[in-house]
């Protein structure tokens, strides 16, 4: 297992995909810190100053509306293996098709983590100085703050292992990165739009996801149209839901689309 | 040794390969033979464990492929439709098949050297020809220095100096002791390098055995056409 972790660490460092990768986690630190510098109340509609728990929270959330990316990414890495027809080689060199999906997960989400880490970490350099600069002490202690970063890291994390495992699942490269980047686009904001599926909105990733950043902005817009106010998970229990979609995605790839001739 | 045992293989109503059982004995090189569509290339991908056969059972040296401890080890394959990342270089593409088999980086030089790739080893594999993916492709195929070698058409798509080295290359292999299972459906080029054939069509087995005696009275071509029913 060890040499299939290192040599799926070696494909994902061999193509420029983590340079892109790295991009857009410095892009999304950067959308984050400026954000912070221009201050939530210069916004149009004005939002709660920086100094506030509320502003520190929306402008940090921002990360969280962007863990799509990771996502994508994850799925066009395991893409990559059926639309270039390299997983003929993979299967050849590794039968255990599992095996295979294990060490893809195992790598991306150390890749997935790393990408959260930078994220965090200049997000959390660019409210500082967005501190310093409107001289003002930001709305959340500095534990919870940095509590609140490192969920975010672990948000990209588990969202890059959801891209991978529903990549694993569809297989088609074009058709996984259209259902998920659908999905997150505006799929989930539509399914809110039908009678009672708001209920569940905690269990969706949306919800969970919310739960896990403390970001509730989405929450508190469907709570505004007066049809229920629906109650997120803890921030662990959003995780879990989160990983949960992964493992699903991950053992149905397992069940059907790992077992599938390779012609 | 490959051993076929009643393979069968259905795609729908279709009957791609049917009861299909022959030996591939070690230590020379047996050409696969059959017209476009007769099965060869779902046989081979069976054989390797990469497609599912709907009965019967296909082992090297008494094993399933996917059985066997390490099978890059045991059995290089050089099939049709595997491909390169187009970003990768050639190197990178080797070193990370290297390190999925258990070899040592060093075997990754050995390999280029063997195919005569060395010197493109760099470039990026979208920018390869036919003939410098198929060495590529024999490279990954001898990583793991395996005894047994299946090749898929090994030369379409390459030029006359190609098909030579490759004819060549694969003299080289036998001589080396190895047991090699060659698919083509150009004939005059395998007469050139096989010591034994099988022969299919339709999925179904027509005839195995020696090149010498199934030549005995005639060209291969003409022993072929013959065999499979096509016209002299």
């Amino acid at each position: 297992m060890i040499t299939l972790l290192s040599a799926e660490a070696r494909r994902l460092l061999s193509t420029r995909l983590w340079v892109w990768a790295l991009a857009a986690a410095v892009f999304t630190g950067v959308l984050v810190s400026v954000m912070a510098l221009a201050g939530p109340e210069n916004f149009d509609p004005p939002m709660p100053a920086l100094s506030t728990a509320q502003g520190t929270r929306l402008v940090l959330g921002m990360a969280g509306l962007l863990a799509f990316v990771p996502a994508l990414l994850g799925t066009t890495a395991v893409t990559a293996e059926y639309r270039h027809q390299t997983i003929t080689f993979t299967y050849l060199f590794v039968p255990r098709r599992g095996t295979v999906l294990a060490a893809k997960l195992g790598i991306y989400g150390v890749a997935g983590l790393a990408y959260g880490l930078v994220v965090a970490v200049l997000a959390g350099a660019g409210l500082a100085v967005a501190a310093a600069v409107h001289g003002i002490t930001l709305g959340l202690p500095t534990g919870e703050l940095v509590g609140l970063l490192l969920r975010i890291a672990v948000m990209m994390a588990v969202y890059t292992l959801l891209g991978v495992a529903f990549g694993a699942l569809l297989r088609n490269q074009v058709t996984a990165l259209a259902v998920l980047g659908g999905y997150f686009y505006m799929g989930e904001t539509l399914l809110l739009l039908i009678p009672g599926v708001n209920t569940m909105y905690p269990f969706l990733p949306g919800g969970a996801s919310s739960a896990l950043t403390g970001f509730t902005f989405l929450a508190d817009a469907v709570a505004q149209t007066g049809i229920s106010a629906p109650h997120l998970l803890s921030a662990p229990l959003g995780a879990l839901v989160l990983l949960g979609y992964a493992v699903v995605a991950a053992v149905l790839a397992f069940a059907t689309s790992l077992r599938r001739d390779v012609a | 040794m490959i051993r076929v045992q009643r393979l069968g293989k259905r795609f729908g109503e279709v009957r791609a390969v049917d009861g299909l059982s022959f030996d591939v004995p070690p230590g020379a090189v047996t050409g696969f033979l059959g017209p476009n569509g007769a099965g060869k290339t779902t046989t081979l991908r069976m054989i390797l464990g990469l497609v599912a056969p709907t009965e019967g059972a296909a082992t090297i040296n008494g094993s399933r492929y996917a059985d066997l401890p390490n099978p890059s080890r045991t059995v290089g394959a050089v099939l049709d439709r595997s491909g390169f990342h187009p970003a990768r270089t050639c190197r990178d593409h080797l070193r990370l098949y290297a390190r999925m088999g258990g070899y040592p980086d060093a075997r990754v030089a050995e390999v280029l050297d063997l195919v005569g790739a060395t010197s493109y080893a760099h470039r990026r594999a979208r920018g390869l020809s036919t003939g410098m993916r198929q060495r590529l492709n024999l490279a990954t195929a001898l990583l793991g220095d395996p005894q047994v070698l299946l090749l898929d058409e090994p030369s379409n798509g390459l030029d006359p100096e190609g098909i030579a080295w490759l004819r060549r290359f694969v003299r080289a292999l036998a001589g080396e002791g190895r047991t090699l299972l060659v698919s083509s459906h150009v004939l005059s080029e395998a007469e050139q390098m096989v010591d034994r054939v099988v022969i299919i069509r339709e999925g179904r087995l027509v005839t195995s055995g020696a090149i010498a005696e199934l030549t005995e009275h005639g060209s291969l071509e003409q022993t072929y056409l013959t065999l499979t029913g096509g016209a002299a």
